[in-house]
């Protein structure tokens, strides 16, 4: 076995600035999310000291003063509007059989993104909101969209738009210890190394999150999910948070899962709970 | 725990019965491949992690150290070419990934990153 | 002058890398295999082994139909129980269907090769499977 809690591994554990974790709990019976959410914050506090803790729902915008300035100029004039935009009307539209989006969700779908995902009971699963946007589609008749790109994330990105600014509000419901299963899952998910090119999540967005690869500094995992769907330059369009995951998981040069698969709907569980006290500020727009 | 030898040591400690393959001849198109691998996105992407002052070698990322002083760092060549085969034995968490035990680089190409990486 | 402050800092904190001993039979292989590369010999507890992977011991047989099939049936095997796990990696089907069309030219000994890479590619992935399965914790922040 290649691990050993020994010199070698500690001295290797300090330079990469990351302590063994004893408290942090891999197991049901020890898991934490509010320890594991209070650690991460702890982590970007002493690696970033003048970075605020609020801001991490802008990525790397808190922590690189000139990718900053850049961002700000693109966000005066968001690529993202029009699809807002498009996004309301099609939210607006009514169904074939006369019904819409609106009565599929709580208060009429505005304002109720920085509580997704959530933990649904009845089906034992982590529902998102794209999820539920496609299961609204299919209860009233229509076809499900496309899960990565086009109207999905346009939908998606007003119904984010009209939550904007609002706390990140995700619960692991204690009376059901499937929900912190799922919890543990997708926190596994993200330190795992996997792929050809053996990469964690962690490896580039914890561990690497102060230093370059190639030109560019990895977006850090505090506030990852917080501003999702995105216009990414690099698609030149929007795309849903679910892309990007299939994405980054194929460049670990894994056969990635799909969108809405569970492991992914996992990871977004365990993420979004990482944000829980920033505000939602989705749609955002990134590089 | 493992226990940490000098490399003289180590080298003591392994015996083989062939030496590296004769390389004189071949050496500056082995080390123009290796240059190649070390730029390539598709193959070593070394640059990515690692700066390098081969003018060539432009928007090194900085996850990983600088090449330099590589006879330095490593009298024994070889104790390169395992660290490029497997960084993760000496540290599990590394970023860097195992280019030579996860095949992604031939070990050919690996001969050649070294001799490129080592005239720096 | 920047490249001389990262010398002298490279040359306070490291001092020559050195590599440890081998602690095991799969570790000695490993690391005369990363020194040696393929095709060297190396001893371990008093006995002689090879630097080469299992699988290209298994590609090394004679070229012909028959052989490279049944290799390339193996490396999809191996793959599939990889896939189960959910640590497939990215290549491993491209690489199989690459030794297919080489079997089907008639280039056996390319088939063999690429089926004994597919194959390695695979087993190397359950490895990655059960390695993570007990130590992914050691990334996580306290």
């Amino acid at each position: 076995m290649k691990i050993k809690t020994g010199l070698m591994l500690g001295a290797a554990l300090l330079t990469a600035g990351i302590v063994q974790a004893a408290d942090s709990g891999f197991d049901l019976e020890t898991v934490n999310p509010e320890a594991d959410r209070k650690a991460l914050q702890a982590y970007f506090k002493e690696r970033f000291p003048k970075a605020e803790i609020e801001d991490y729902v802008n990525g790397i915008y808190a922590v690189d003063a000139p990718s900053r300035e850049q961002w700000e100029a693109l966000e005066e004039f968001p690529p993202y509007e029009f699809d807002i935009e498009e996004g309301e009307r099609l939210f607006n539209t009514p169904f074939a059989n006369g019904k819409g989006y609106a009565d599929c969700f709580e208060n009429g779908g505005i304002g109720i993104r920085h509580n997704y995902p959530y933990w649904n009971k009845e089906q034992g699963t982590v529902k998102t909101l794209e999820m539920e946007i496609n299961e609204c589609r299919e209860n009233n008749g229509e076809k499900p969209l496309r899960w990565s790109k086009g109207d999905i994330s346009r939908i998606s990105a007003y119904m984010a738009w009209t939550s904007r600014d609002m706390p990140i509000n995700i619960q692991v419901p204690k009376d059901d210890p499937r929900a912190l299963a799922a919890y543990l899952d997708g926190k596994k998910f993200y330190y795992t190394k996997r792929g050809q090119l053996n990469l964690s999540c962690a490896n580039c967005h914890l561990q690497g999150s102060n230093i370059r690869v190639r030109a560019d500094i990895p977006g850090p995992m505090l506030g990852q999910t917080t501003h999702w769907p995105v216009f990414r330059s690099k698609w030149g369009e929007m795309g849903t948070l679910h892309r990007r995951y299939k994405g980054c998981h194929r460049d670990s040069r894994s056969r990635p899962d799909q969108p809405q698969s569970e492991t992914f709907r996992n990871l977004e569980y365990f993420q979004s709970y990482m944000n829980n006290g920033l505000v939602s500020n989705g749609p955002g727009s990134r590089k | 725990m493992r226990k940490l030898v000098t490399a003289a040591a180590s080298a003591a400690f392994i015996f083989t019965t062939f030496a590296m393959p004769a390389q004189a001849d071949n050496h500056s198109a082995q080390i123009a491949e290796g240059k190649s691998i070390y730029l390539s996105k598709k193959r070593g992407n070394c640059i990515s992690c690692h700066q390098i002052s081969d003018p060539d070698a432009n928007q090194a990322g900085n996850q990983g150290p600088p090449i330099v002083a590589m006879k330095q760092r490593f009298p024994d060549k070889r104790t390169l070419r395992a660290q490029i085969w497997d960084a993760t034995r000496n540290n599990p968490l590394t970023i860097m990934p195992p280019l030579g035990k996860h095949w992604i680089l031939s070990e050919e190409e690996i001969d050649a990153v070294v001799e490129y990486v080592y005239q720096f | 002058m920047i490249r001389k402050t990262i010398f002298a800092a490279l040359a306070l904190s490291l001092s020559a890398t050195v590599v440890a001993a081998p602690d095991s039979y799969q570790d000695a292989f490993e690391l005369n295999r990363a020194m040696y590369g393929k095709g060297h010999t190396f001893v371990w507890q008093g006995k002689e082994y090879s630097t080469d992977h299992p699988e290209e011991i298994e590609a090394a047989v004679e070229a012909n139909a028959a052989n490279a099939a049944a290799l390339i049936a193996s490396a999809k095997a191996k793959n599939a129980e990889v896939a189960k796990l959910n640590f497939e990696w990215k290549l491993t089907r491209d690489i199989i269907k690459k030794a297919e069309a080489a079997a089907a030219k008639g280039e056996f000994r390319k088939a063999l090769n690429l089926a004994a890479q597919a194959k390695y590619h695979a087993r190397m992935g359950i490895e990655q499977y059960h390695y993570a399965q007990a130590n992914w914790h050691l990334s996580v922040p306290e």
